[in-house]
């Protein structure tokens, strides 16, 4: 036993003392005349005393007194007495689902196991025990909060599902410290095999966090590379397949293109050695896909797909001094790849799609389209003559980069004055003169906004993100594709105005609301081919896995966690206290001495 | 207070006389036959005379018919000494009505009944003085005897310690009249004693609802009236409980030490009327008749 408050127990001495004092007193009895005394049985129970000292006598009542006083001081020092299980008093589980919880060393899974286990840590709770679980997925998700209703928490346990997603706890952990960081005493129970990024940035409070491992091997083969490169004798589909085992692999790579078998290849892989495989590849196919058929534990890694499809995918830069609105508007199309950057870096050459300056002044670029926002450069389709205050939005034209765009309530604190050049055209005005301006060139297509976003209200608006996903498509020179690749579980957006459909590998499906002109795709979890229909039309997506951090596999015995190393938990040891039964004997016992008062009284 | 009879309760006690199991001798002639040979009228039997009879009872008929002098004898009239004890202890002053009233009245219906039965009726009190009353007969001394129990309670000693005065004293042998709530640890003995003497006892306990049934409750100092030694409880059920138990006890011990010296016993409440006491007392157990 452990006593987490020893000191409470020095209340008892002056507790008892003044218990005691109580029974010295003496008591004052109220005189009656009776005929006769000699009838009447001298038997007293001294259950008040008013008045001044008498012997000690021995008594049940200060006897119960006593024995209820310690229990009570007992309670109040906090006693702990070592458990077996997860659970605590309360406790947090956060069970990792991550791709690598998929593996399938752990029979049936990991993840089944991680279930299985916080199962077992739900139904082990005292009543009094209050448990939350949280879904270390793709976006951390709170199962149940805490409570201590193990049937609706069995239920909702079984409601959380696997994903194919490089997953980073760190949210997870986060929103679990700031659960039950301030609460003594509480626990967080990491159930995981430990395959993540390191977590920064994370304090568990007063919180003690538990790490349960999850995984006994980490033999696995994970499609590393798949793509197409422009060589001197043409087109050529590269595939690599890479070894996170320590024993040999015999396994087989089967190549695709646009559905078609293109080459299938068996080969044998070394430990922790790689395979590679490149074939020609048709400058018609839009997508490659290669399938590893293998016996490793890992599957959501032996599949992985390449959209070539123009468009499709997107290398933008963004020279921004920090706009979060635009680069989160960025980062929801699937197509783009973003690089940030503070200036223009001077060797940038031709690696970028689209060079977005923000608040930056333009600079000549060799990409196939610029988006300049409020600071025009040499190269920009107009001519600064000044700046103006707060102008107001006066008309625009139909264009593709300004469709479904509305900038009648628009804000803006401070506008360039512009005079457009003999290749711009304007294609949205203010009071101040033109306000948005287009250049179409064969090399480079340009548009120049007068504005910066942080400098008006329009990265509030609904508009924005349909600007930002117009403008992309613009630049790119693209009509709008209808395939993407993504990273499992990574959310990504389209825009669309109605509620579209996402339809699962395995032919789930799943309706995305519409908010504000765009969707935020976030159920492509699992790697597989979707359709998505959106507004009419459909969109192929391509989720992946891709990541060889998720890839490897061997559990972890060592996680780091914020500023401290947390190490696996050999056995499902807890301290519990059992402060509570101690107060319910402490009630029963004065139940008792009560009933024996009131009987002598 | 007033305990004289009222008219009813007079008529309720005309005619009645006391039942003595026992023949007591008298010390003077009464209306109540003895078993002594005597010169009343009432005839007893015939026996031969001898020398120096008085021949005032010689039968002259016979002894005209016959020719043998034959004796008359007669049965003697004697009187019988009634002692009336009666508690006038401050124990007995408890209860509603107390155990006093009905005790002075049940002492002064039976003194009527000795009364009027030729009896000698002597009152005392058990009491610490006992005032030295004179002997009471006839008819002319019901006024002396109502005056009597009217008298104010006193401080007495205890009973038991009272009636072994009372034995040890000269007193006739007669019926004893004892009216008293018996609250005495020492009352079986003094009993005894009391019957050792000869006596024949009457003991009318009288006990009142404080002593049958006390609503008391909670932590007390008892303190005796008839200065015995304080007792503190806790007055709960259970004391209550072991108090009714004692107290049936001890009554049990005072029924039995009476039967055994064949004296007679009866336990009425204050609550109770005399004509009640007169009938399902005096009249059914034969105290009187």
């Amino acid at each position: 036993m452990n006593l987490q408050s020893p000191s409470s127990l020095l209340l008892l001495a002056p507790l008892a003392g003044a218990i005691i004092l109580l029974y010295l007193l003496k008591m004052k009895r109220r005189d009656v005349a009776v005929p006769a005394t000699f009838l009447w049985p001298a038997r007293t129970e001294e259950v008040r005393a008013n008045s001044l000292f008498q012997k000690l006598h021995l008594s049940w009542l200060l006897a119960l007194q006593l024995a209820a006083l310690s229990l009570l001081v007992l309670a109040f020092a906090r006693p702990q007495s070592l458990q077996t299980g997860l659970i605590g008093e309360t406790t947090v589980l956060v069970i990792d689902s991550s791709a690598s919880m998929q593996a399938t060393d752990v029979k049936p899974s990991r993840f089944a196991e991680a279930k299985r286990i916080a199962l077992e840590a739900i139904r082990s709770a005292q009543p009094t025990d209050r448990v939350a679980l949280i879904e270390a997925g793709p976006s951390p998700r709170v199962i149940f909060p805490l409570s201590s209703d193990p049937l609706k928490q069995e239920t909702a346990l079984e409601s959380v599902q696997p994903t194919d997603a490089e997953v980073d706890v760190g949210p997870a952990l986060r929103l679990a410290g700031a659960l039950v960081g301030s609460i003594e005493g509480a626990r967080i129970v990491l159930i995981s095999d430990g395959d993540f990024e390191p977590v920064s940035d994370f304090s568990p409070g007063q919180a003690a966090v538990v790490y349960k491992p999850i995984g006994e091997s980490g033999d696995n083969l994970a499609i590393s590379a798949l793509g197409v490169a422009e060589t001197l004798s043409g087109r050529q589909l590269y595939c690599g397949v890479k070894s996170h085992s320590s024993k040999p692999f015999n396994g087989t790579l089967t190549l695709y293109g646009d559905g078609k078998l293109l080459d299938s290849r068996t080969f044998q892989i070394a430990p922790h050695g790689s395979f590679g495989a490149d074939i020609p590849a048709s400058s018609q196919t839009k997508v490659f896909e290669a399938k590893l058929d293998c016996p490793d534990y890992l599957k959501s890694d032996n599949y992985a797909a390449c959209v070539t499809d123009s468009g499709a995918s997107l290398r933008v830069l963004l020279i921004s001094r920090g706009d979060l609105f635009l680069e989160r508007a960025l980062t929801l199309d699937p197509r783009v790849t973003l690089d940030r950057a503070n200036t223009l870096p001077s060797d940038i050459g031709d690696r970028y799609d689209i060079v977005i300056f923000d608040g930056v002044a333009e600079r000549p670029v060799k990409s196939r389209g610029v988006l300049t926002l409020g600071v025009a450069g040499p190269p920009s389709p107009v001519t600064i003559r000044g700046n103006s205050k707060s102008p107001k939005f006066l008309d625009s034209e139909d264009v593709k980069a300004l469709h479904g765009v509305d900038l009648k309530n628009l804000f803006m604190d401070s506008v360039q004055i512009a005079v457009p050049t003999a290749r711009g055209r304007v294609i949205a005005n203010s009071t101040a003169g033109p306000l948005i301006v287009q250049s179409d060139s064969p090399s480079q297509r340009q548009l120049y906004v007068g504005f910066a976003p942080l400098e008006s209200d329009f990265p509030l608006q609904v508009a924005f993100p349909i600007f930002i996903s117009n403008a992309l498509d613009y630049l790119a020179g693209a009509t709008g594709t209808s395939l993407f690749s993504v990273k499992a579980g990574v959310p990504f957006g389209v825009i669309g105005t109605s509620t579209a459909t996402l339809t699962s590998p395995a032919g789930t499906r799943t309706l995305i609301p519409s908010n504000g002109g765009s969707l935020v795709v976030r159920d492509a979890k699992t790697v597989g081919v979707y359709k998505l229909d959106v507004d009419g039309k459909q969109k192929t997506v391509y989720a992946t896995l891709n990541s060889e951090r998720a890839s490897k596999i061997a559990p972890v015995d060592k996680v780091l966690l914020g500023k401290s190393t947390v190490a696996a938990i050999k056995r499902q040891d807890r301290f519990a206290d059992f402060w509570r039964p101690l107060v319910v004997l402490c009630l029963l016992i004065l139940a008792a001495e009560w009933w024996l008062y009131a009987r002598r009284s | 207070m007033n305990f004289v009879l009222d008219p009813k309760e007079f008529r309720l006690l005309d005619g009645l006389r006391m039942n003595p199991r026992k023949s007591f001798s008298g010390r003077v002639r009464g209306e109540r036959l003895t078993r002594k040979k005597g010169v009343s009228i009432e005839f007893a039997d015939y026996r031969e005379y001898s020398e120096g009879d008085d021949l005032r009872h010689l039968d002259w008929n016979v002894l005209a018919r016959l020719d043998v002098p034959v004796m008359r004898t007669y049965q003697d009239e004697e009187d019988l000494a009634v002692h009336l004890l009666l508690d006038v202890s401050p124990s007995m002053s408890f209860g509603e009505p107390t155990k006093s009233e009905l005790a002075r009245k049940c002492a002064l219906g039976l003194g009527y009944v000795a009364l009027m039965g030729g009896d000698t009726v002597y009152p005392r009190t058990l009491s610490r003085v006992t005032p030295r009353t004179l002997p009471l007969r006839g008819r002319a001394s019901f006024p002396k005897l109502a005056a009597w129990s009217q008298a104010s309670s006193d401080t007495s000693d205890s009973f038991s310690k009272s009636l072994r005065a009372f034995a040890n004293s000269s007193a006739r042998t007669g019926v004893v009249a004892l009216i008293s709530d018996g609250l005495d640890p020492e009352a079986t003995t003094a009993i005894r004693i009391l019957a050792g003497r000869g006596h024949e006892i009457l003991f009318l306990q009288v006990l009142s609802s404080v002593d049958l049934d006390p609503d008391l409750e909670g932590d007390l100092r008892l303190v005796d009236a008839e200065g015995g030694a304080p007792v503190e409880v806790t007055a709960n059920g259970s004391v209550i409980r072991e108090y009714r138990k004692r107290l049936a006890a001890h009554n049990a011990a005072l029924v039995d030490a009476i039967l055994r010296v064949g004296g007679r016993h009866h336990l009425i409440t204050s609550s109770w009327e005399l004509s009640s006491v007169v009938n399902d007392v005096w009249k059914r157990g034969g105290w009187i008749r």
